[in-house]
């Protein structure tokens, strides 16, 4: 195998995590990688010009991914949202959002809610304002298990009790001597010794131990809910597979299904090479005994072989035509749950009934490990082995100390060597070698320069996907920041980093084939939020793995909403969160028949939803093809329209949550009424117990509503003002004036400070972005030497009052160098008519309308796209906010909308 | 004075930063926490509209980065300049490494952008804050030099070089140091140039003396510049292999072999395989004895056995006195093809058949027992299935015929690979089928009485 003969020059440092004195040398820019240093002179010389046509761009047909199949019958819920748990409080929390229990009730000890932000469930003390919000509103729930222990002990209804028993206490009695008071509300209230004695000896049981145990169990489970939303890693990997056909317009898309994800669907799809995929009959199923979490399929030796991981199950099949139609025996394969740090091989223990199966059925062997995907060998050598083999056991972290229980496993290069990965970083070990042996092949740490806080989502052995593009030894490894690339045969240092700025968990990752031949290699990468990016991977033989062009985002679910019809908030609601719902598959394929390649992306969610989309490539990417066209076809939304039909058919989910109900309320509600209650209230509370329409006599004598006050028009009013200014045309006078009025005496020189100073510097930017060369040279070799630089041969008379304008509020440490640049900047007036202009000025020049004549050919091309893709994505009042801005003097881009602008600028 | 309020605000704000990146019990920080916390609305004040219009912004822009669309990413560009105005110090200054990161994306795709826009843009961003001033001007010359202008290159390094803030921090000095080796690689260039102009002038010309002066004082300047860097731990494979090129060319053969000693064996640096190839070169060149080639290749082996040069190992330890040595080679042979990415290499094959019959015939059936005693489990599956016998016959017959000899060998003649082949029939390979048949039952360490 090749190495590459000369790698990227890197800083090698060890250390931990966010060393902030080492500098970092990736610089995260997407274009540093296509540098290449010029190896022999006379080449470089020859190609000078970047080379980029290499840029890639697959190009959406849809706006967003279409569903492929109806909704699944079963209801869907988000459950609880980051937006439940999370608090902002007033002032001093504005800057530590916190996870409280209860969102209503602003948290009084900030300590509490920190420490269950920082995740420490060890943390005993409960939350008490909230605790007791929770027993009055859910006491049912909060006591009935207490109540239901005591039940013996207390008598609920009935007359007196004329049991022997001592111990047994009439509930009436206690709330009749409650009398309707609340036991927190008024101290002076009376209490009869009947509750005296109750409240002393129940007081310890029912208060102290409900509230700490209750506590200490919600606090586990915020605590565990918590960190589910923070990354539920449970589906790393992705559980949507296609397993190819025997032709390439057919395959097989291998997903869970139902509530549980238990239900393991074979669903047989066609991509013809012009339209959208289609289902062909109907899915082929096994009910399996837990939630599939992860699914893989891979060609070896020209078989097609799947893998399924479940929370501890593992199972390795060969798929067969035969299982699209018709309905498989469950099949079952056991792996004992091993403590974490053991990873382990896996076989299958029982295979299924032959005389269900069909013949090619039968399950092969697998290594696998717990904790980690079942990802079929890409080296068809491992025995089929009857039992379990252990092949690494380490009950610590890798690098440092992570509590994190996650650990992941993949083939490498060698048949014999796995990798074994967790949160701190990834080790190379030896199956058969003596244990504890291994090499890191990834360390968390200085060593890839990693940031404080970086942790390892993914790792995944690269080689496997086609031996003739990349290296066969490539490891991708995520983490939530950057995504490193690491050759097996130089480990710790990543042979490239790029920082992916994912707004959500990657956890999954595919390599395809190269499009074309000759052509990079793309590497989608999905976040579970349904974020997806594409990469173009290139780098064989002597050279060494690079980025070949910028990464591209492609559209996600929630991008197709705008396709569905418009529907009534509630059900518009569902739809949006159901769009929303997390990934948790991913699955692409290119289908090699088809004369421009095709993409076909299919994205499983959690909802049980599977989306598609199609990418192609175009053939030729002209320069200024990255317009993106697609719009929506009437196929596609009749084809969400069918499907919306069907989810708003799928009765909705029952409430995760329902109003607290009052059980003693009813006991209450037989005794006595207070007297004095007004009237309008009882109305109410009957109208509602009732569940009767309330009516105005319910109401009572309401106070009547003051109207509310009429909008005075005095001198306060800017917008009339401001409206007849404009209306007589005298906007900008009436600016001025306001201007003056409501700038408060301190502030105003500081922020008008600022503007100016940014506008100087960018108009000197723009300027010289067109006219510099026509004097002087494109930089300034010596800065510190103004004198020495040639002078623009006629002094403009403009210019002094320009260099005023700029310098006034320029600090005077910055006022040479940009006078420096004005100095050299020919302003338009004075630009001497038909100076030559270099070559490579006039395609710039060209773009600037007000300055036609200057060019040798006259041409004055105006870019027609801003417009249009500013429409395209931004909504008008977005655009209009951010276009309002203090640049905006300076900032038409070559709209052609103002005649008289005095330096046309290009680039920004 | 203003500049000592800035630190002063820094320095408080530095704790706050702490708590911009999110993080969990376990230490992990969560980027995209922060998107949800914005959705949280109650209670408290909303982030200020400059913020928000700030935050929008950049979000544009990357998403118009992603979707290619550098215009319109040129155009919230030119808004996204007034975060350079923030009231939050932190943010501010923040700001301009994320510009130029951004604005050179933009400019370096953009299809109306030029090399002279670049440069201003470069020049205008390396002198807003401090701290970007080296990261910038490294890039920038890095960009020059990709579009083949060194000369500018040249220059901006230069400046960098010499610039200097406050006092010298090891970053700094990392940063100057790397610099100053791109700049040692440019005067490379220049030398190389003049070495090739150089061969083709007779000696006894005039011009050949000022040319020669002249590439000696090239190389002077070159060695400063690139000695510094490469004592630092790291990979620097371009300026190595150029730094070596220099100093062989003017004799100094012990400083190259030191440059190259220390760049394989410091223990500080990362294991680079290129080291030990360079410096494996290097002996070459120098015409070293074998003993010490085997021993460089030694460590080679150990760190990469699949690499192309193990079959020149293989080769030198075939050719060598010493019996280790000759088991050492079949063990290379071995561990070569262990390798999912060599299992075509027909060299290797080839070079295995051969070896394993003269083994074999030198009484070393132990040697190849310990070999195949860790591979018996896996090799059959992993190299001589019946698929892979249909798939090489099918695309490369002479492959096919070495490891179906290497099969036949070591798996006996009941082999599945081996009994593939030797049923094919083809007019060109009868002979060789016949000849692979006849050693396979002569040399076969599969014993047929058990």
């Amino acid at each position: 195998m090749d190495f590459p003969s000369s790698l990227r020059p890197t800083l090698f440092m060890t250390g931990p995590l966010g060393l902030s004195n080492v500098p970092d040398m990736s610089f995260m820019c997407s274009w540093r990688d296509t540098l290449t240093l010029p190896e022999s002179l006379p080449k470089n010389s020859e190609n000078g010009a970047p080379h980029l046509s290499t840029v890639l761009l697959w190009e959406p047909e849809t706006p967003g991914p279409l569903p492929l199949l109806p909704p699944g019958p079963d209801p869907w819920d988000p459950g609880v949202t980051a937006q439940d748990l999370l608090f902002r409080g007033g002032f001093p929390f504005r800057r530590k959002p916190q996870a409280v229990l209860d969102v209503t009730e602003q948290v009084s000890n900030p300590t509490v809610g920190s420490a269950v932000w920082r995740g420490l469930c060890t943390v005993t003390r409960p939350p008490f304002p909230q605790l007791s919000r929770f027993l009055w509103d859910h006491g049912d729930i909060a006591f009935a298990p207490l109540g239901k222990l005591m039940l013996e002990n207390f008598k609920l209804e009935g007359a007196r009790s004329r049991s022997k028993k001592k111990t047994v206490v009439s509930v009436k009695r206690l709330l009749q001597d409650l009398g309707g008071h609340q036991p927190w509300g008024c101290p002076w209230a009376f209490l009869s010794f009947r509750q005296r004695r109750f409240s002393i000896l129940g007081g310890p049981v029912l208060g102290k131990s409900v509230a700490s145990l209750l506590g200490e169990l919600l606090y586990e489970e915020l605590a565990t809910r918590w960190e589910q939303l923070l990354l539920d890693d449970a589906f790393t990997g992705g559980a949507l597979a296609w397993v190819p056909g025997r032709t390439a317009q057919v395959g097989q898309l291998v997903y869970p299904v139902g509530g549980a994800l238990d239900k393991l669907c074979f669903q047989e799809v066609s991509l013809t090479p012009g339209g959208d995929p289609q289902a062909l009959g109907d899915p082929g199923h096994i009910q399996l005994r837990g939630p599939v979490r992860q699914v893989v399929t891979r060609t070896v030796q020209g078989e097609s072989l799947l893998a399924v991981r479940s929370d501890y199950h593992c199972a390795l099949w060969k798929p067969s035509p035969a299982w699209g139609a018709g309905c498989l025996q469950p099949f079952r394969s056991r792996l004992s749950v091993d403590p974490p740090g053991w990873v382990m091989p896996l076989s299958c223990e029982n295979p299924p009934p032959l005389e269900t199966a069909p013949q090619n059925h039968s399950p092969c062997s697998l290594r696998n490990v717990s904790w980690a995907p079942p990802r079929p060998s890409p080296h068809p050598c491992w025995p089929v082995s009857p039992r379990l083999q252990q092949v690494y056991k380490d009950p610590e972290t890798l690098v440092f100390c992570d509590p994190s229980p996650w650990r992941w496993a993949d083939f490498t290069a060698h048949p014999r060597v796995l990798t074994v990965g967790d949160r701190t970083g990834v080790k190379m070990i030896d199956a058969q070698g003596p244990p504890g042996c291994g090499l890191l092949l990834f360390r968390g740490g200085a060593e890839a320069s990693c940031q404080k806080g970086e942790r390892v989502l993914l790792t995944q052995y690269l080689g496997e996907c086609s031996p003739e593009s990349l290296h066969p030894t490539l490891h991708l490894i995520c983490t939530q920041f950057s995504l490193y690339l690491v050759d097996e045969r130089l480990p710790l240092v990543p042979m490239l980093k790029w920082n992916h700025d994912l707004p959500s968990a990657p956890l999954w990752a595919q390599l395809l084939p190269p499009p074309r031949p000759g052509c990079p290699q793309p590497l989608l990468l999905g976040g579970q939020g349904g974020h997806l990016q594409l990469l173009h991977l290139t780098g064989e033989g002597a050279s060494a793995p690079r980025l070949a062009g910028p990464p591209q985002s492609l559209p996600s679910s929630s991008d197709s909403l705008s396709a569905f019809p418009l529907l009534e908030p509630k059900s518009q609601w569902r739809l949006q969160e159901r769009l929303k719902a997390p990934t948790i598959g991913l699955a692409a394929t290119i289908p090699s028949s088809a004369s421009e390649p095709v993409l076909s992306l299919f994205q499983l969610s959690v909802a049980g939803d599977v989306f598609y989309q199609r990418l192609h490539l175009p053939a030729d990417p002209g320069p200024n093809s990255c317009a993106s066209t697609a719009s929506w076809t009437p196929q596609a939304t009749a084809c969400c329209s069918r499907w919306l039909k069907a989810l708003l058919k799928v009765p909705p989910a029952p409430p995760v949550w329902a109003a607290p109900t009052f059980s003693h309320r009813r006991l209450l509600g037989r005794m006595e009424q207070r007297e004095v209650e007004p009237k309008g209230p009882e109305a109410l509370r009957a109208a509602m117990a009732e569940g009767r329409l309330l009516r105005r006599r319910d109401l009572g004598s309401l106070p009547s509503a003051e109207p509310p006050p009429t909008p005075e028009p005095g001198p306060e009013d800017e917008l009339s003002t401001r409206l007849e200014a404009a209306w007589e045309g005298q906007l900008a006078t009436w600016w001025e004036r306001q201007q003056g009025r409501s700038s408060g005496p301190g502030r105003q020189p500081k922020r008008r400070k600022r503007r100016t100073q940014l506008s100087s510097t960018f108009s000197s930017l723009s300027g010289r972005l067109d006219l510099s060369d026509a004097t002087s040279p494109p930089h300034s070799p010596d800065r510190a030497s103004p004198e020495a630089r040639p002078r623009p041969p006629v002094t403009p008379p403009s210019q002094e009052s320009t260099q005023e304008l700029w310098a006034r509020d320029v600090p005077s440490e910055r006022q040479q160098t940009l006078r420096d640049y004005m100095a050299r900047l020919p302003l338009q007036g004075d630009t001497p008519q038909g100076v030559s202009l270099p070559l490579s000025q006039t395609s710039s020049i060209r773009a600037t309308p007000s300055r036609p004549q200057t060019l040798p050919d006259g041409t004055a091309e105006l870019p027609p796209r801003r417009n249009t893709l500013r429409g395209a994505t931004v909504s008008s009042s977005q655009t209009s906010s951010i276009r309002a801005t203090p640049s905006r003097q300076q900032a038409p881009v070559l709209s052609g909308s103002q005649p008289h602008r005095k330096k046309p600028r290009m680039g920004f | 004075m203003s500049d000592f309020s800035e630190e002063l605000i820094r320095s408080k704000t530095e704790d706050d930063k702490e708590e911009s990146c999110v993080f969990s019990g376990t230490g992990m920080s969560f980027p995209w926490l922060q998107k949800h916390i914005g959705t949280v609305e109650t209670g408290g004040k909303k982030e200020k509209d400059f913020a928000q219009t700030t935050s929008a912004c950049l979000g544009f822009i990357q998403e118009a980065l992603l979707k290619h669309q550098w215009q319109q990413a040129a155009d919230y560009m030119h808004s996204y300049f007034q975060i350079l105005e923030d009231s939050d110090s932190h943010k501010r200054q923040a700001a301009p490494e994320i510009i130029w990161k951004l604005g050179s994306e933009i400019l370096f795709y953009h299809p109306k952008s030029s090399v002279e826009t670049f440069n201003t843009f470069a020049d205008r961003m390396k002198n807003i804050g401090v701290m970007n001033y080296l990261k910038i001007s490294l890039q920038h010359a890095l960009y020059l030099l990709h579009h083949g202008m060194l000369e500018d290159a040249n220059r901006n390094l230069s400046h960098a070089e010499t610039w200097r803030y406050g006092e010298k921090s090891s970053s700094q000095e990392v940063l100057i140091n790397l610099i100053q080796a791109y700049k040692g690689l440019l005067q490379y260039y220049t030398w190389s140039k003049k070495k090739m102009e150089l061969s083709t002038l007779d000696e006894d010309d005039y011009a050949y003396n000022t040319a020669s002066q002249n590439m000696f004082d090239h190389s002077w300047k070159t060695s400063v510049n690139l000695r510094a860097l490469i004592q630092t731990p790291g990979v620097w494979d371009p300026f190595v292999k150029s730094y070596v090129e220099m100093l062989e060319f003017y004799g100094d053969q012990d400083g190259a072999r030191e440059v190259l000693t220390n760049y394989a064996y410091d223990e500080k640096f990362p294991s680079n395989p290129n080291a030990h190839i360079y410096l494996y070169n290097f002996l070459k060149r120098e015409k070293a004895p074998r003993e010490k080639l085997i021993s460089v290749l030694k460590i080679l082996y150990q760190i990469v056995p699949s690499h192309k040069l193990m079959l020149e190992f293989h080769r030198l330890l075939r050719k060598s006195e010493k019996e280790d040595h000759h088991k050492l080679g079949l063990e290379v042979l071995f561990g070569v093809l262990d390798f999912a990415g060599c299992t075509k290499n027909i060299t290797a094959w080839k070079y295995l058949a051969k070896y394993l019959r003269q083994t074999l015939m030198g009484n070393h059936l132990a040697w190849v027992q310990e070999e195949w005693k860790t591979r018996k489990n896996w090799w059959p599956s992993f190299h001589f299935s019946s698929f892979w016998a249909k798939s090489d016959w099918k695309e490369d017959k002479a492959l096919a015929c070495e490891k179906a000899l290497v099969a036949g060998i070591l798996l006996g003649k009941g082999c599945r690979y081996f009994r593939f082949i030797s049923k094919q029939d083809d007019q060109v390979l009868r002979k060789k089928i016949k000849q692979i048949k006849k050693s396979v039952k002569k040399h076969s360490v599969v014993n047929p009485g058990l």
